[in-house]
């Protein structure tokens, strides 16, 4: 019976069903010491002196470090890993982000100092008794008014906010087809800032051992050699064989444990000068400041249609926030991650986009599950929701004329991307189906007329999975490649070890990996054991983030395997005195093609590191590491219907249904899928209606610093979601998978805007911003009346 | 420093320890006792990563110091049962995929033993009641439903 | 960020407490801790001493109290929640649990704790303005009794000095057959951005006597006289929701923050005043 595609319950789950997970606060070292550190209460403000004389005399003080030790001590910044220029050439205006503020401190969070201490009482206590004499400065925080010529500038040496002008498209065509156009929509639209907020705080400890002269970094990050390589190469500055990184279990990442943060360099550092591990971790507070935040665009767009409601040309302006430091990934979100899916599924001939990515006095913005893809699905979905209403024409209907057709596969795109597979339409009419609009449209109408508002919205979407054709991403300005690998190891008992590079917290990588293994070699899931997470471990990998994994390391798991039976083949021919091509290899055996001769593969194994009898040119024993590098992105998409009541005197909306239905090419474990489906819709939920990063205009305090106002969804504040799936397989890897884990997070914001506008059309309510909570809602409605 | 010495009892284990009257209940468990799996997400009192029994009832750890907890009885995700005995709650989240990085587990499972200890055949409405004061940022909840759903019917078949 | 240093009294009695209060200027109450530690981990609050009060025996009843009920200090927020006796004798205490919190902070806080608190958006003092409850204040100098409507003077401040310990919650026997508790939160349980908590009686179709209380809109509770004198004289009719959802909203001046602006909660004020009056007139039925 094949394992993939089988809904297999977890590997994994032993630990933490029982408590006995190994996060990294659970770590404990002996002599270990407790750090803090000091941050900027201030979102713009000069650094002047330093007082530390009063927190290193308290009791229990083991250092306390600023960043003119570290400077000194010759630390680095972070650096980023993708040029994005202007349409003009000019390079980006880069602005690494700091291991400890230098001058200014440029953001409320921004770290300046580090308090090592016996205790964390101590270490807390400490930290607040250390002084910095600041020098508040104007700050500018909101987004829009960043670009203004008299806005403080985060970075004097730019002269200007803006880091790039980037632009996709052919303007000319496309302000052609507006200018000819039957009809046309536009809207201003924000995409809200989020805090990405896993369960886990962020924790690192830091350790160095003066024997061995290494450093040893145990870090809740998504992909621990990419943490090492920019320790080595970047901040630290040791070389990459004295660094070992560590990423036990870890709670949850979306992406936003996926950076380089200076608490990665400073703690190994820490640790080497008061010669005993240092541990941190963030507490809910610090994290909700200092952790990369995500999305924050302001836009104007307009979509153009001709007379047979044929989508003619699509257009944005966006400004997307950088934050006040440029992340890693950071340019690329906005331009490359985000603008190449302009088209969505429709057949979209003429397109123009530019983005001015800007700097701003806020927490550094990155990459968050979806990752640019909700916030060009976001207008895409509301645009053409509009236009059709504008038009009196049905916008389910709207959308399915414009479906690029299965026949068109593979399409080339004309932001220049080329999706090879996909069945839209047929996505789409599994999605009338699973929502059963018709009964859902007469539920409307009979609650209307007792005076009550429901509303059915939809979104259409696809995205890039599988990060990625390294060639393809240098040619597009990652400094990076983006390949995997995945080390098949067979022991001479038989059993499996897959050393991956990628990283598992929560992706159930131990289990879907080992039925990909288990197909292969035919034998139990048990006897494959999955390793991620150390470097010291596994030789190289890149981590995991992108919607990458299955793709790129399941795929270089499945080639290393399939290495290692062709291996095993010769060497059964040869002790079965038969040719190569007369074995067979099946349900874990060699076996001599018409004969009954067979040989298990764990008879193979033995024999692979007994040596006693192989042939000549055999190189003994069985592991092979194969680094696959995907020929192209592949395509995941699929179709969201959300269905809310709406309060109409107090704003207050209800999300009472979701239906998705999704195409990730082939699925390795339906269970492990599905709650990845889930996890993502309600991820892009409280986009939609709860969750918004907030700072104070003048001063730029950040106001949503713990849970209790940066709200992200309960139990109760949750449908439940009905699925169903289509599949199309690529051909981009040998497994035919496309990346899931952050698919469905760009349906909700769109579906459910368009359902809360469905509800309230006909009051004369036309816009809001998310996230949709009561008083948005409110405001519109009073607005359309007034 | 002020230390006042107090008496626990964790899982049917009877400990002595000196603390600080403002050590976190939470801080407690996971150095004082090396009792990892008790998870502190945020500190105030949201988010339910923390939550253990106390004296019988679900109790916010990091809302509690431990001085409160002198003379108490602790009940841990630890001695809920082991891999070879399962608790049924513990048996329906594996089957039902009700976990992805585990973090928010260990509290979501003590909530969901309290709960089908006062109400046997919860419906989905009374579940995500129940556990709306334990957050989840990976499933979207709907597996934890349906595992405790499921605890929820093992736990009837086995019967008292 | 771990709390700051305090130091710890544990009480045996109220009289222990009382004692520890007088002696420890600095000192503040710790019963259920569900709002102080929370505000302590923050270091927002860094009260020098704590005098923890949980071990005091018998002081978590929920008892007859003549045709009331009478609450002790300890009372956990799930008992009253749960409580047959209040249900019959104040089911507005009832309705408004349902907003208050999760399960498991319930099950340490207590209804005394969450009173003398006194957040602006909290349900339960304006509650205990809706139904005219007295708060028993004890101290070494002696006791007194303070109605509701004076207890609540500003955000986190009550008439409790410093050297008194709230012992008693004392629900008076229920005049009216009309009551109805509505809040407007973000998401369930969490703090209000507005409240109305309503008690109305009706005689022969005429409502006699209104008390409607907001919280969340000011720096306490309170009643909204023109909001209540709308309604007395004459039947709860559509004309009179209107004009006292119209003067409730009036006579609030509520604040602007991260949650909600003052438009917003003024104009939730005028619809949870409708709703409430409209359900508790219905109960007169």
């Amino acid at each position: 019976m094949a394992h993939v595609g089988a809904a297999h319950t977890r590997l994994e789950d032993d630990r933490f069903l029982t408590g006995r997970g190994r996060f990294v606060d659970d770590i404990r070292l002996p002599g270990e010491a407790y750090a803090a550190f000091v941050r900027s209460p201030h979102a713009r403000a000069r650094i002047g002196a330093i007082a530390t004389d009063r927190a290193r005399a308290m009791p229990g003080v083991l250092a306390v470090l600023t960043g003119d030790d570290w400077r000194r001590d010759g630390g680095g910044e972070t650096d980023v890993l993708w040029d994005v220029n202007s349409h003009d050439g000019t390079p980006m205006n880069i602005a690494r982000r700091p291991i400890f503020a230098s001058g200014e401190a440029r953001h409320v969070g921004d770290t300046v100092a580090l308090v090592v201490a016996e205790d964390p009482h101590t270490a807390a206590d400490a930290a607040a008794a250390v002084e910095v004499a600041w020098e508040p400065l104007p700050s500018i925080t909101e987004l829009a008014a960043s670009v203004e010529p008299d806005a403080p500038l985060v970075h004097e040496e730019f002269g200007s906010n803006v880091a790039y002008d980037w632009r996709l498209g052919d303007a000319e065509a496309t302000e052609a087809a507006f200018a000819a156009a039957a009809h046309v929509t536009a809207l201003s639209l924000n995409n809200n800032r989020l805090a990405p907020s896993a369960m886990e705080p962020r924790a690192a400890i830091g350790a160095y051992d003066r024997g061995s002269e290494r450093y040893t970094l145990w870090s809740t990050t998504q992909n621990p050699h990419l943490v090492r390589q920019w320790l080595s190469r970047d901040t630290l500055r040791a070389p990459e064989h004295a660094i070992r990184v560590v990423a036990p279990d870890v709670g949850g990442g979306f992406g936003q444990k996926t950076y380089h943060y200076p608490e990665e360099a400073s703690l190994p550092w820490a640790a080497r000068l008061v010669g005993r591990p240092v541990r941190w971790t963030a507490t809910r507070a610090e994290t909700l400041a200092v952790d990369i935040h995500a999305r924050d665009h302001v836009t104007e767009a307009r979509m153009a249609f001709d007379e047979d409601g044929r989508i003619a040309a699509v257009e944005a302006n966006i400004i997307a926030n950088l934050g006040a430091y440029q992340s890693q990934f950071a340019a690329c979100i906005p331009t490359l991650f985000c603008v190449t899916m302009f088209s969505g599924q429709y057949a979209i001939p003429a397109l123009h986009c530019r983005v001015l990515g800007v700097y701003t006095n806020t927490t550094p913005i990155d990459a968050y599950r979806g990752a640019g893809n909700p916030e060009i699905t976001y207008v895409i979905e509301r645009l053409i929701e509009n236009g059709a209403r504008e038009m009196a024409a049905d916008s389910v209907e709207a959308r399915s004329r414009n479906l690029v057709p299965a026949a068109a596969m593979p399409y080339a795109s004309a932001t220049g991307v080329t999706y090879d597979v996909g069945d839209f339409p047929a996505v789409l009419g599994k999605t009338r189906a699973l929502a059963d609009l018709e009964a859902l449209r007469a539920e409307q109408a009979r609650l209307r007329e007792d005076g009550m508002l429901m509303g059915i919205g939809m979104a259409a979407f696809i995205r890039s999975g599988g990060a990625g054709p390294s060639r393809l991403a240098a040619a597009l300005g990652s400094r990076m490649g983006l390949w995997d690998v995945a080390t098949v190891r067979v022991h001479p008992s038989g059993k499996i070890t897959v050393l991956c590079g990628s990283h598992n917290h929560g992706q159930s990588h131990a289990t879907t990996y080992a039925q990909i293994v288990a197909d292969r070699f035919g034998c139990d899931m048990a006897d494959i054991e999955i390793v991620e997470g150390d470097t010291d471990r596994i030789p190289h990998g890149l981590g995991t983030w992108a919607s990458r994994s299955i793709t790129v390391v399941g795929s270089a798991l499945a080639v290393a395997s399939d290495r290692i039976i062709d291996k095993g083949r010769r060497l059964a021919a040869h002790l079965m005195e038969c040719a190569v091509e007369d074995i067979d290899f099946g349900s874990g055996a060699y076996s001599v093609r018409g004969t009954d001769r067979r040989m298990t593969f764990v008879e193979i194994a033995d024999m692979a590191y007994r040596g006693a009898d192989y042939p000549d040119g055999f190189e003994l024993g069985l592991e092979e590491a194969a680094f696959f590098d995907p020929d192209d992105f592949n395509y995941p998409y699929g179709t969201h219907v959300a269905t809310v009541t709406v309060d109409a005197e107090t704003g207050a909306v209800k999300l009472t249904g979701y239906y998705s239905v999704e195409d990730m090419g082939l699925v390795i474990n339906p269970l492990v899928v599905d709650g990845q489906r889930h996890g993502a819709a309600a991820q892009g939920i409280g986009q939609a209606l709860l969750e918004d990063v907030r700072y104070e205009p003048d001063s730029g305090q950040l106001l949503t610093g713990s849970f209790m106002d940066y709200t992200i969804p309960r139990a109760d504040d949750m449908p439940n979601f009905a699925l169903d799936s289509h599949v199309t397989l690529t051909e981009t890897n040998p497994l035919g998978v496309k990346g899931v884990g952050e698919l469905g997070t760009a349906g909700p914001p769109a579906a459910i805007g368009n359902a809360i506008l469905d509800a309230l059309w006909h009051l004369g309510v036309r816009h809001m911003e998310m996230p949709f909570t009561a008083e948005r809602v409110w405001r519109a409605i009073r607005a359309a009346s007034a | 420093m002020e230390r006042e010495t107090i008496s626990v009892t964790v899982n049917g284990r009877a400990y002595e320890r000196a603390v600080e009257p403002r050590r976190l209940l939470s801080d407690f468990l996971r150095e004082d006792l090396r009792l990892t799996g008790t998870h502190v997400g945020c500190e105030h009192g949201v988010c339910g990563s923390c939550t253990v029994m106390m004296d019988g009832v679900t109790a916010r750890s990091c809302l509690t110091f431990a001085v409160m907890a002198d003379g108490a009885e602790i009940e841990t995700i630890e001695g809920l049962g082991s891999v070879e005995a399962m608790h049924p709650v513990q048996q329906a989240f594996w089957e039902k995929h009700g976990l992805q990085c585990g973090f928010c587990t260990p509290g979501m499972l003590m909530t969901a033993v309290e709960l089908l200890k006062a109400n046997p055949d919860p419906s989905v409405d009374d579940i995500r009641d129940a556990i709306s004061g334990n957050l989840c940022r990976c499933t979207g909840y709907q597996t934890i439903v349906e595992s405790i759903q499921y605890a929820a019917k093992l736990m009837r078949e086995d019967g008292p | 960020m771990k709390p700051a240093r305090f130091r710890y009294l544990r009480a045996a009695s109220v009289n222990d407490a009382l004692q520890a209060l007088a002696e420890n200027p600095d000192a503040q109450i710790l019963a259920g801790g569900q709002s102080l530690i929370a505000m302590m981990n923050l270091r927002l609050v860094k009260p020098a001493c704590l005098i923890d009060i949980n071990r005091i025996s018998n002081i978590g009843y929920i008892d007859e109290d003549g045709d009331g009920v009478a609450i002790g200090a300890l009372a956990r927020h799930n008992d009253v929640k749960h409580s047959p006796l209040i249900r019959e004798r104040c089911p507005l205490l009832t309705e408004a649990y349902e907003s208050i919190a999760h399960h498991t902070v319930r099950n340490r806080g207590t209804l005394g704790g969450n009173l003398c608190h006194a957040d602006p958006s909290s349900e339960t003092p304006a509650v205990m303005v809706a139904t005219g409850a007295t708060l028993m204040l004890q101290s070494l100098r002696g006791q007194r009794e303070v109605g509701a409507e004076d207890f609540f003077l500003g955000t986190y401040e009550t008439a409790r000095r410093q050297d008194e310990m709230l012992t008693e919650i004392r629900l008076p026997g229920r005049r009216t057959d009309g009551w109805a508790f509505a809040e407007i939160s973000n998401r369930h349980g969490d703090f209000a951005i507005a409240v109305i908590a309503t008690t109305l009686r009706i005689e022969d179709g005429r409502c006699e006597a209104a008390r409607v209380v907001a919280s969340g809109v000011g720096e306490h509770a309170a009643r909204l006289e023109p909001a209540e004198e709308a309604l007395i004289g004459g039947p709860i009719d559509d004309a009179r929701l209107d004009a006292a959802a119209a003067a409730a909203a009036g006579a609030v001046d509520p604040h602007s923050d991260s949650h909600a602006d003052a438009a917003y909660r003024r104009d939730a004020i005028a619809a949870l005043t409708r709703r409430t009056v409209r359900r508790a007139a219905a109960r007169c039925d």
